[in-house]
């Protein structure tokens, strides 16, 4: 499993209107890996996690998933393909407790219908059953179980954050997309991220992440990727990308926060 | 709100209503209610559809009088016209009503917000003036009469005391099957719809099929009721179909809540009774009062009558439980 | 169809598309600045004939101060709904705000029912009832009344809009309520000046309409229906492209009956609108599905 490459892009190309988000963008990811995609504001990693679930169609280039072609397949088919990813807005769903967010994730991997649901049909009452159990494995994998009646919007960011993770998570994936999960959280919450993003590598699930704490990046990162204005300018391990002269320029350029 | 359903109280309010439900049509009850209490059923009905939609997942009908009206007229033309049998009739207009909102739902719901609105608003207008103006078919404005009774074997709907336990079996058969829904993965997947739709389709839920599978929901059990609304009186005309009942209808969803289920019937309820007990007594002031109490409804309690009563519920047992705790 | 027919239905169509165009101005306006599809805005039309007809002829009064009374009301009757049922609402939800103009628009035809009972009334002509001679057509003083205000109106709207202060701040609050806040134009009060602005403007066109066309209680609904697609036809952001849609459709209006083809007999005629609506929408909504698909 380790030494296959899990997502891959050829010329990568996005375009709104008269702006290049993405520009002719080649990558190659490890399985079971975490990868970080770093780079100055705008420099197209929102775009670019957009084109892999789907959100956005691809104006030229490819995307390969597990070797299979990811262009035309709608974004509500990837996450049963195995692709899952978070928001940097959370995005929960606010009129569900934190353990219902958790069972929604169960969604692609749960099958019963519209028929089995109205009549209450024994497969529908197993798998509510197994959705359940699923669902409070993935709140406990995140530290949340003891919230679980509670509103999901009632908790403070970091744990919403760490819900919409264990949603994400429970859609069985074999590839997760993390949309800045560290912005907002403090010390403490970070280092608590740091250890479930390696507990999920340890999981043989595939982690990408786009971060602007360098340290936690760097703590974290198997494999670094810069991106600036659309293009990749730089990959390889934390340390070596720390000191590529074209990634400090390209973050010198932008002020400071 | 899983919790507060598997409480007591909950079973405890559900048989009462049950109960109650069994016992209005009787005479040394509450029988001179009957007429109402049928209306009352069938509105609830089309209003569960609507609290469906427009509750779970956020989109807004302003024509819901329109797939009311098509089971109604289908259910009519196909039993008296052609003789069709009503329970096979009752069957095709919900498939048509089905197919209809079908078609229409992909290209609607594209649309968004007002403009969504406006969609719904117009197809509505133009279903109504259609059952106006084909008047070969409908009979125009002027309607048509003469539609005959459901019967089962040789028993005859014909009384109202009969249609009321007919109206209200389907009525509780709907709620039953929409609570079902409600609290299935299918529930869930709608919920979260009006959570999050970028979130929704990133956890595999194909947002827009599942509108527009509610949207068929919703259409089915209006045209459903719009049946039994027919065979109820036997008589149809385009009046109860138009802008003004599609209004009424949300007016019902939001006084029940619009993402309750069994606050349909409260809906559908305290509107019905309103329009056709307290302000009829007030004569031509009574659409001025409507519209007085529309305003306010919406300004003071947005999220329905039903929901606020059930918040008011559980600060009181809160504090029972409170009282408990403290001896 | 001789030169004649042509140009009478084409005045007829200018004439009838002159009062949607009003209407659909005042539609503009307030979803631009407010984002608030106002259903009550045809009844502002139907105050302004029922005001009208109650000054001048029950009571007597001369026409000018009796056309400027009614105006007025009917502007105050705008920021009355806005300070009492629309301000109140706050953060409501866009069905929430639907409901609420709807019950204003059911309040006030209700009010209106009661005060003035349900028959129609024809407010005095302006100037006279002599038809004059056009190419052959025949053109009620009235029509041009109706015509010639609206091109006013629209001119006058137009010059405010672009060139006062007030107008200025309307615009901005319309294109961007965050950012001219942060400069220190009120949305509340914008919102105010809209609704006010919107109901005599609605007045306006009632008040020339009615003597021409009658008015009753109820004329509201359908007026308010045809506004609405004045205004859609002008995508609600331009006042100007309102006035363009409001004679548009008046004149297709005119033409398809006049064509008597089909489904178009008068009892259709209503629906032309509403298939003029479905159009717009659907090419809305095709439009937004290529933006999807091309990104």
């Amino acid at each position: 499993m380790s030494g296959s490459v899990i997502l891959e892009t050829r010329n990568l190309t996005k375009a709104f209107g008269g702006l290049l988000a993405l520009d002719k963008v080649d990558l190659s990811l490890q399985a079971g890996k975490i990868t970080a995609i770093i780079g100055p504001n705008g420099a197209g990693k929102t775009t670019l996690f957009n084109l892999i679930t789907g959100v956005y169609p691809v104006s030229g280039g490819e995307i390969y998933f597990q070797g299979g072609l990811l262009n035309n397949v709608p974004a509500h088919k990837r996450a049963s393909m195995g692709i899952v990813r978070t928001f940097q807005q959370v995005h929960l769903f606010g009129n569900m407790t934190v353990l219902e967010n958790v069972m929604s994730g169960r969604h692609p991997r749960s099958s019963y219908g519209f028929w089995e649901a109205a009549l209450r049909l024994p497969k529908a009452r197993r798998e509510e059953e197994s959705i359940s159990l699923n669902a409070i494995k993935y709140l406990n994998l995140v530290g949340l179980g003891t919230y679980a009646e509670q509103d999901a919007l009632s908790l403070p960011l970091g744990q919403q954050k760490l819900l919409a993770i264990a949603r994400a998570m429970a859609t069985d994936p074999r590839l997760i997309l993390l949309d800045e999960p560290g912005a907002g959280l403090n010390t403490l919450e970070k280092r608590q991220l740091s250890d479930l993003i390696r507990n999920i590598r340890e999981m043989g699930i595939s982690v990408i992440l786009v971060e602007h704490d360098m340290p936690l990046v760097m703590g974290l990162a198997e494999w670094v990727i810069v991106l600036d204005s659309g293009q990749k300018i730089a990959e390889g391990t934390a340390a070596q990308v720390q000191k590529d002269q074209k990634v400090i320029a390209a973050y010198l350029g932008e002020d400071v926060e | 709100m899983l919790a507060w359903l598997k409480s007591k109280w909950a079973y405890l309010a559900i048989s009462a209503l049950l109960a109650l439900v069994i016992l209005v049509p009787f005479d040394w009850f509450l029988g001179r209610y009957t007429t109402l209490m049928i209306f009352i059923g069938i509105y609830t009905i089309v209003t569960v559809g609507l609290c469906l939609l427009m509750g779970y997942t956020g989109q807004v009908s302003l024509g819901q009088a329109a797939f009311f009206g098509m089971g109604a007229y289908v259910s009519a033309i196909l039993s008296k016209t052609y003789g069709v049998n009503p329970w096979l009739a009752m069957l095709i207009a919900a498939v048509m009503t089905g197919a209809f909102a079908y078609i229409i739902g992909y290209p609607i719901f594209r649309l968004k917000g007002n403009y969504l609105a406006m969609a719904t608003l117009g197809l509505g207008l133009i279903m109504w003036i259609l059952f106006r103006e084909l008047s070969y078919f409908t009979g125009g404005p002027d309607g048509m009469s003469g539609i005959p009774y459901l019967s089962m074997g040789g028993f005859i709907f014909n009384t109202p005391f009969k249609r009321y336990f007919l109206v209200w079996f389907f009525c509780l058969a709907v709620l039953l099957i929409s609570q079902n829904i409600v609290r299935s993965r299918t529930g869930r997947a709608l919920r979260a719809i009006h959570g999050s739709e970028a979130a929704s389709e990133s956890i595999g839920i194909n947002v827009d099929q599942f509108k527009v599978k509610i949207l068929v929901l919703s259409a089915v059990y209006a045209s459903l009721a719009g049946s039994l609304f027919v065979h109820h009186l036997r008589f149809v005309s385009p009046q109860p179909f138009d802008f003004l009942a599609s209004v009424k209808l949300v007016v019902m969803a939001v006084i029940g809540g619009l993402a309750s289920v069994w606050g349909a019937i409260f809906g559908a309820g305290a509107t019905r009774i309103l329009s056709d007990e307290i302000l009829l007594r007030f004569g031509q002031w009574d659409i001025v009062i409507y519209g007085l109490i529309l305003v306010l409804v919406m300004i003071f309690m947005p999220g329905g009558l039903f929901v606020k009563l059930k918040e008011l519920f559980e600060r009181l047992r809160l504090r029972y439980r409170q009282r408990g705790v403290e001896h | 169809m001789s030169t004649a027919q042509f140009v009478q239905y084409l005045v007829s169509g200018v004439t009838q598309g002159s009062i949607y165009a009003l209407i659909g101005l005042g539609f503009t306006m307030i979803y631009a600045v407010t984002r608030i599809i106002n259903f009550a805005q045809g009844e502002f039309v139907m105050l302004g004939g029922m005001l009208s007809f109650t000054l001048a002829h029950s009571l007597g009064l001369p026409l000018a101060p009796a056309l400027i009374i009614s105006i007025l009301v009917a502007s105050l009757v705008g920021a009355g709904m806005y300070v009492l049922a629309i301000r109140p609402a706050k953060n409501a939800s866009v069905v929430s705000l639907i409901i609420i103009t709807i019950g204003a628009a059911i309040f006030i035809r209700g009010l209106a029912g009661v005060l003035w009972g349900v028959d129609a009334v024809r407010p005095p002509v302006f100037t006279g009832s002599n038809s004059i001679s056009f190419l052959g057509a025949y053109i009620h003083p009235q029509a041009l009344w109706i015509i010639g205000t609206t091109v006013v109106v629209t001119i006058i709207v137009h010059l405010f809009l672009s060139y006062t202060m007030v107008g200025k701040a309307l615009k901005a609050c319309a294109i961007n309520p965050v950012a001219s806040s942060l400069v220190g134009i009120n949305p509340r009060t914008m919102a105010l000046i809209a609704f006010v602005l919107a109901a005599a403007v609605g007045g306006i066109g009632g008040v020339v309409m009615a003597p021409l066309t009658l008015t009753a209680y109820n004329v509201g609904i359908m007026l308010g229906l045809k506004g609405f697609v004045a205004a859609a036809i002008g995508g609600f952001k331009s006042p100007l492209a309102a006035v363009f849609g409001g004679l548009l459709l008046g004149i297709v209006e005119s033409f398809a009956v006049a064509a008597n083809w089909g489904p178009f007999t008068s009892a259709y005629k209503d629906a032309i609108a509403l298939i003029v609506l479905m159009l717009i929408l659907l090419v809305r909504s095709g439009k937004l599905a290529e933006e999807e698909r091309a990104g």
